[in-house]
């Protein structure tokens, strides 16, 4: 039933057969909710829009019985934070970026790079540092070093920015 | 007749050379970075690391004003009036105000007095060199312990100005290194040069004053019992880096040339081993002790990081 429900709306059925497969669908509810869904899967599958929104009924109440997911929204990215991320690559340049996060990285670059030791290393009768943990922050303590502005440290304020912007 | 006599020997001693007196060139340049107005592009690099910066500064009756343009990556700039910074950030429609706490930022190179410097120092000259297109004298400055790098600095004969400094390692290899790339030194640096080239569209900015107030000096509680040799505490701050819930002690010493900060804060998320790191001049070294994480960064030799996170206590 289901290969003739198919071809029929392929238009692969001759006269007979279809005439046939018409009179199925039309006696069975359940033949009816096939051919209507084989007609949305291809209109998607076109990248139309389904032409009814009117799903099968047991579509219908199997979607409420889903329960109702809350999560957090991601909040957008603003622009000032692509502009900090940006700009602390800026600040970088005069500091050390990546000094951890590349480490191993520079052995084939400049000789005085490969003599200086890059790569964060436990100090001598100390432990390793434990799986999975992070490298401190080693740019925000330059930037407070040397006084450099960070403009991370903008992320609220520019929240505010923002709103204003859209005022 | 006397009158103009009087004039140019007051011009003669401002601009003559200090004779052989390294001490006395070493005041002439630090006196200069702030006396003298100039403007140029200079280069730093540390390490593999390389950036230019635009920088102009004058001195306008006893006001000292200086704007900082980095020329790599997204734009920002530095206007600073005498310890007042003003941080422009156009791309976030955002100025801060910031105080300079120690003076940092090349060419001023001390931090502290010739004499402090020569405690912990040998000074000595150097041969004279042309640089830029100046007649420049280098002033080097030897450690007199393990615990600094070896530097030096170029001093312009006429004003003083330090044109180029670097600093050495223990194995006399150039570790960090500035220079300007192209200067002009003068009155003719006029004082519009010194505005924010954002000045007129900041009107509709935002400012950020917090940054100002945290670098009041403060008692954060923490002390360095066993300073190296030297080193003395310039500042004491509490800030808020990004990403920190809580705000961050720091303690800046210097030994008058150079400097390094002790960070203070929870050691959250939890780190139970020491490590340390080196790239270019400046290292750094981070010591979990219990629920405090000492972090300590600066331009000084590993050993004397170590020894300041090692000592750090509570203040009695």
């Amino acid at each position: 039933m289901t290969q003739e429900l198919s071809s029929l709306m392929d238009g692969e059925l001759a006269a007979g057969e279809a005439q046939r497969a018409i009179a199925t669908c039309c006696g069975s509810e359940e033949a009816k909710v096939d051919w209507h869904l084989y007609h949305v899967i291809g209109d998607v599958m076109r990248g139309h829009s389904p032409r009814s929104l009117a799903l099968p009924n047991d579509v219908v109440e199997a979607l409420k019985a889903q329960p109702t997911v809350l999560a957090p929204r991601r909040l957008p990215q603003t622009t000032f934070a692509r502009v900090a991320i940006a700009a602390a690559a800026s600040v970088a340049t005069v500091g050390v970026v990546g000094w951890i996060g590349t480490q191993g990285t520079r052995e084939d670059t400049a000789p005085m790079a490969a003599r200086s030791n890059s790569a964060i290393q436990p100090v001598a009768n100390t432990v390793t540092l434990p799986q999975g943990a992070q490298a401190p922050d080693v740019q925000a303590y330059l930037n407070a070093h040397r006084q450099l502005p960070s403009p991370e440290q903008y992320r609220t304020v520019n929240n505010r920015a923002a709103t204003a912007a859209t005022r | 007749m006397i009158r103009f006599a009087a004039v140019a020997l007051v011009a003669c001693a401002a601009q003559a050379a200090p004779g052989e007196d390294p001490l006395a060139w070493l005041q002439r340049a630090a006196q200069a970075a702030r006396g003298v107005s100039y403007a140029g592009t200079f280069v730093h690099t540390n390490g593999d690391h390389t950036s230019t910066v635009r920088i102009t500064h004058a001195m306008v009756g006893n006001d000292e004003h200086e704007r900082i343009e980095p020329l790599d990556g997204p734009a920002y700039e530095i206007v600073r009036k005498n310890d007042e910074m003003f941080c422009y950030f156009p791309d976030a429609k955002t100025v801060r105000l910031d105080r300079r706490v120690t003076a940092r930022f090349f060419p001023t190179i001390l931090s502290g007095t010739p004499t402090a410097v020569a405690a912990s120092y040998e000074v000595k000259l150097g041969p004279t060199e042309r640089v830029l297109g100046y007649e420049c004298r280098w002033i080097r400055l030897e450690p007199r312990d393990a615990m600094r790098h070896a530097q030096s600095v170029c001093s312009e004969v006429q004003t003083g100005l330090t044109l180029r400094a670097r600093t050495l390692n223990d194995k006399r290899q150039p570790v960090e290194h500035y220079t300007f790339t192209d200067l002009k030194i003068g009155p003719q640096v006029a004082r519009p040069d010194m505005k924010s080239i954002f000045e007129a569209r900041v009107k509709r900015w935002i400012s950020d004053s917090q940054p100002r107030e945290e670098t009041k000096t403060v008692d954060t509680g923490w002390t360095v019992t066993n300073a190296p040799a030297g080193f003395f505490k310039v500042a004491e701050l509490r800030r808020t880096l990004p990403g920190r819930e809580h705000p961050v002690s720091q303690l800046i010493y210097s030994d008058g040339l150079a400097s390094m900060s002790v960070f203070v804060e929870p050691n959250k998320p939890a780190r139970a081993a020491e490590a340390s790191s080196e790239d270019g001049a400046t290292t750094f070294f981070v010591r979990p002790m219990g629920e405090t994480l000492v972090s300590v960064l600066g331009e000084v030799p590993i050993a004397t990081a170590q020894q300041a996170a090692r000592s750090v206590a509570r203040r009695p």
